[in-house]
């Protein structure tokens, strides 16, 4: 099967398989806690256009994005809302779509 | 025949065989379930006028061995013989020994017939009461005379006249109690308005707060307090009520961290002083002695220790010209028995009992047990079930878990008590509501059994060693927190190859310091000391131990000696990577604290511990530091705020802020009810471990420990973290054994939550707050209360901090703050909301003894009194 080329905003990716090692390298690169800086900013909210919930996982607002813990000791971004509330999403879950 | 060797003709020969006789007799009415051997001879056989002569002569005698043989003939006076002219003969000994303690118990249990003084010669009553007049302090605040030993008598008059003071003199000698009334007499008196009282633990620390409290009543021109908060120390300096602070060494750091260098405290008393010899928290604690010291050039401070070898080494350090002054006893106050129980040969449920005396072991008779003593664990337990039957019978285990399965033996051998005592039901729905339904505590403190270790909740410790005083619990097993210091005796303690930690054996005065413990004095005549085994050398390397006393020697001087190992670690510190020095712990204590010293006078040739060392060596590790302290700008102050934290370390964190590329506000922790706050205590520990020290070892636990850090600052209760523990292990579907579990998680929360945490975190955020200034970032320092304090007695809520400040021990407060919706209440606030609530208090299904200590505390017209604040 040929490899699917993906675009997250201005960013363009030859296969799939290229747009997730560079958000697993860019998730790498925080601490858990950590405030996401404002150039990944904009390549998650782009990511997150790609998520099939994407309305429900923006619900009222991004204030900003943050690396926390996930379940079994992993990490992932999460969602801050404007109204306190916060959600983790999964960018492996954008890229496939 | 001089005086000195009339006595010791008098012990090796005059009156030996009497004596072992007396000896053999006073010890068999002490052991329970025991066939004496067949050829005990009448009382009637015991010369007693000769006795009670020799005992005379040798109780001018300051040799213990002649101490305690003069004790041992009054005490087998009064106790055994049946005439009123012995008794009296007997009274008058213990008259001369200073032991009124033990004429009192006499009177007490109707061993004396009235009016001994009307029976006794016209100068012999003079000479009585001359002696009673001698041996008294006027405590003069009160204008009260206080009727003492000579020990208590030495004390009283050299702390009057001397500025540096130590004293040592054995366990149950009256120490603590006298210490404590010459404080109060102190500070009632106005000669200080701010006293520390330090003492190693949190546990002692509860227990002499408590004392302090009880010995000063309703009155309230003298507080007492063990939180180290700046509010009663400002009254006091301003004329308020004078206060007495009982903390840990590491309390009064936080203290002198809020206060800054200029802290005033006019007196310092230092219990356990032998401890400045602790690895580890030894350096601690004479970096604290020696800062407050700096503060106040005319401080006062007195040094207490068990039997020590060399009082005087602690005052080494004494400013010159400050008058100094050791006070050192080995007076006996009551007769320790030493007591090796060896099995018969097959016969394993009989057990031959023999005291020890001189170099020889006296046949005391043989022990029956009720049951095959199958293993070691049956064997300390059944002998003790046995031999200690009629209560005040200490086991000591050499770990939490043996204390747990000790206790649950000796229970199955005792008939339950009908009714059942309210108190040890109350103890025990305290230890199921407290910490869990199933906690072990709770089932066998209704047999009037219990164990005790030091990371139980402090108010379940108290109240366990409250009932074992009192003689409702009858058999206590306990680790060897118990040596370091809490101040509990016994009748009679048994032991089998006690170790230290973790397969040490004991040292012996180590063993001696625990072993002491046997005898209350004036509430018995005796005290057995019950050793198994003594010829099985697994469990006594180098057999039951002789009387020994501590050898003082600081932490840091010991350190210093081991040769180059120290300048060879600081080489390393420097160079190598953290992780490689994790099990350095003893190198990196010592090590700060001489770097702390360096950074502050520019060499430790100028420090006091120099002239303790080969120049040499100084030079050698001056050298080592001045090649450190280049690498260093942050300052002697800030390094001085962190003991044991390495200047080195702190800087590399600094260094590591300074090039942190992401967002500034990365680096802050978060208030615990914030959703990220887990995440960022995970982050702070991994920085702290890469930058400062690896103290939050291994990487893989510390999502573990972040989450009982956030757990214990939200006011969790143990009982809801041990809750947690298990859901988390269900879930995952982890096996457990609960009553690990719950130990594992009281040892969580004493040693990650209530000690690494505050001393690592704290240096964190006094580092992060510098570089906030330097960047120009002062606006995000959170003026809050200090993360140390706040671990330290795990709240983050005003609410909570009130109630410790009245003195509610943490775990009566977090479930009354579970009732409490406002987590802003003041002092004043809190105590309205009991006042308004008192009559619902008791629907709300909160332990008795929580609700007790409640209403004493909160409740001031029902309890002693509310002047006072505790862990």
């Amino acid at each position: 099967m040929p490899a699917k080329p993906l675009t997250i905003g201005s960013l363009h990716f030859v296969k799939k398989g290229d747009a997730s090692a560079f958000l697993q390298a860019m998730l790498h690169r925080y601490d858990v806690s950590d405030k996401v800086s404002a150039a990944d900013e904009q390549v998650l909210r782009d990511t997150l256009a790609l998520h099939p919930d994407a309305e429900a996982k923006v619900g009222c607002g991004i204030t900003h994005f943050s690396v926390r813990s996930a379940d079994f000791g992993t990490k992932c971004f999460w969602i801050n809302r404007p109204d306190g509330t916060t959600e983790k999403f999964s960018y492996k879950a954008c890229i496939t779509g | 025949m001089s005086l000195i060797d009339l006595q010791t003709w008098l012990l090796g020969e005059g009156i030996r065989d009497e004596l072992d006789e007396l000896t053999r007799r006073t010890v068999v009415t002490e052991i329970d379930n025991m066939v004496p051997p067949d050829d005990v001879a009448p009382i009637a056989e015991i010369e007693w006028s000769r006795l009670l002569l020799a005992g005379s002569v040798l109780a001018r005698s300051d040799y213990r061995p002649h101490q305690e043989a003069a004790l041992r003939i009054a005490t087998g006076a009064v106790t055994l013989s049946t005439s009123e002219s012995i008794k009296d003969a007997g009274t008058v000994l213990l008259g001369k020994l200073s032991n009124f303690r033990a004429i009192n118990l006499a009177g007490k249990r109707d061993l004396l017939t009235a009016d001994l003084d009307g029976r006794l010669g016209m100068s012999l009553r003079i000479e009585a009461q001359r002696r009673q007049m001698d041996q008294a302090i006027l405590v003069e605040s009160s204008g009260r005379w206080l009727q003492v030993n000579d020990f208590q008598q030495r004390f009283w008059k050299d702390a009057a006249d001397h500025r540096w003071l130590s004293a040592s003199a054995p366990t149950a000698s009256g120490k603590t109690f006298l210490v404590l009334q010459w404080l109060i007499d102190r500070m009632r008196s106005g000669e200080a308005r701010v006293a520390v009282y330090l003492a190693p633990t949190r546990a002692l620390v509860s227990e002499i707060e408590g004392s302090l409290v009880v010995l000063l009543g309703k009155e309230s021109a003298v507080q007492v307090s063990s939180l180290p908060l700046r509010d009663k120390y400002d009254a006091a300096l301003a004329g308020g009520a004078r206060l007495i602070f009982v903390f840990t060494q590491e309390r009064l750091h936080l203290l002198a961290n809020i206060l800054g260098e200029a802290i005033a405290i006019d007196l310092l008393i230092v219990d356990e002083a032998h401890k400045i010899g602790d690895s580890q928290r030894g350096v601690i604690l004479q970096d604290a002695i020696e800062r407050a010291g700096r503060a106040n050039p005319d401080l006062k401070l007195v040094f207490i220790s068990p039997a020590t070898q060399n009082p005087e080494e602690l005052l080494a350090d004494a400013p010159e010209g400050v008058e100094v002054a050791a006070i050192d006893s080995d007076a006996p106050t009551v007769l320790q028995n030493v007591i090796v129980a060896e099995q018969v040969p097959r016969k394993p449920k009989l057990w031959n009992l023999s005291v020890r005396q001189h170099d020889a072991a006296l046949p005391l008779g043989v022990l029956q047990l009720a049951s095959s003593p199958a293993g070691l664990q049956k064997r300390l337990a059944f002998i003790a079930a046995a031999a200690g039957e009629r209560g005040g019978t200490l086991v000591y285990a050499n770990r939490a878990a043996d204390s747990e399965q000790i206790a649950d033996l000796i229970s199955q051998l005792l008939a339950p008590a009908h009714p059942p005592d309210p108190e040890l039901l109350e103890l025990a729905d305290l230890a199921r509501k407290g910490v869990h339904p199933q906690f072990k505590l709770a089932p066998l403190v209704e047999r009037g059994v219990a164990f005790h270790y030091g990371n139980m909740p402090s108010l379940i410790r108290l109240e366990v060693e409250r009932l074992f005083r009192s003689g409702k619990i009858r058999f206590l097993v306990c680790t060897s927190t118990l040596i370091e210091g809490v101040n509990l005796s016994c009748r009679t303690i048994v032991l089998r190859g006690p170790r230290k930690g973790i397969g040490h054996p004991m040292e012996p005065h180590d063993f001696w310091n625990l072993a002491g413990r046997a005898g209350r004095w004036g509430d018995e005549f005796q005290g057995n000391i019950i050793c198994i085994d003594p010829q099985d050398t697994n469990a006594w390397p180098v057999g039951v131990p002789a009387r020994s006393r501590y050898p003082i020697k600081r932490e840091s001087d010991a350190v210093i000696e081991l040769g180059d190992g120290l300048a060879d670690y600081l080489d390393r510190r420097a160079t190598a990577t953290l992780p490689e020095l994790e099990d350095s712990g003893h190198f990196e204590q010592v090590g700060s604290y001489l770097l702390a010293n360096y950074l502050r006078l520019g060499s430790i040739s100028q420090a006091a511990l120099a002239k303790r060392h080969d120049p040499a060596t100084v030079a050698k590790l001056d050298e080592r530091l001045a090649a450190i302290a280049s690498q260093i700008d942050i300052g002697p102050e800030i390094a001085g705020r962190h003991p044991g934290v390495s200047a080195l370390g702190l800087q590399r964190l600094l260094d590591a802020f300074r090039a942190y590329e992401g967002d500034i506000e990365n680096l802050l922790p978060a208030a615990v009810d914030s959703q990220d706050s887990y995440d960022r205590f995970v982050t702070i520990m991994r920085r702290i471990n890469e930058h400062l020290f690896p103290a939050f070892m291994p990487d893989g636990l510390i999502p573990l420990h972040a989450l009982i850090v956030v757990q214990w600052l939200k006011g969790f209760s143990l009982a809801a973290m041990i809750r947690k523990n298990i859901d988390y292990h269900r879930s995952r579907g982890r096996a457990f054994r609960l009553p690990v579990l719950i130990r594992h998680t009281m040892e969580l929360v004493e040693q990650i939550a209530r000690f690494r945490a505050p001393k690592y975190f704290s240096a964190y955020m006094d580092i992060l707050n510098m570089h906030l200034r330097a960047i120009g970032r002062a606006d995000l320092i959170e003026h809050d209360l200090d993360i140390g304090i706040q671990l330290e007695f795990g709240v983050s809520s005003r609410t909570l901090l009130s109630l410790m400040e009245l003195g509610v021990s943490r775990m009566s407060a977090v479930v009354l703050y579970e009732k409490i919706a406002r987590d802003d209440l003041s002092k004043e606030d809190c105590q309205a909301w009991v006042a308004e609530r008192e009559a619902q208090l008791e629907g709300m299904d909160i332990p008795t003894i929580i609700l007790r200590e409640i209403r004493e505390k909160l409740l001031p017209e029902n309890g002693e009194q509310a002047a006072t604040s505790k862990e």
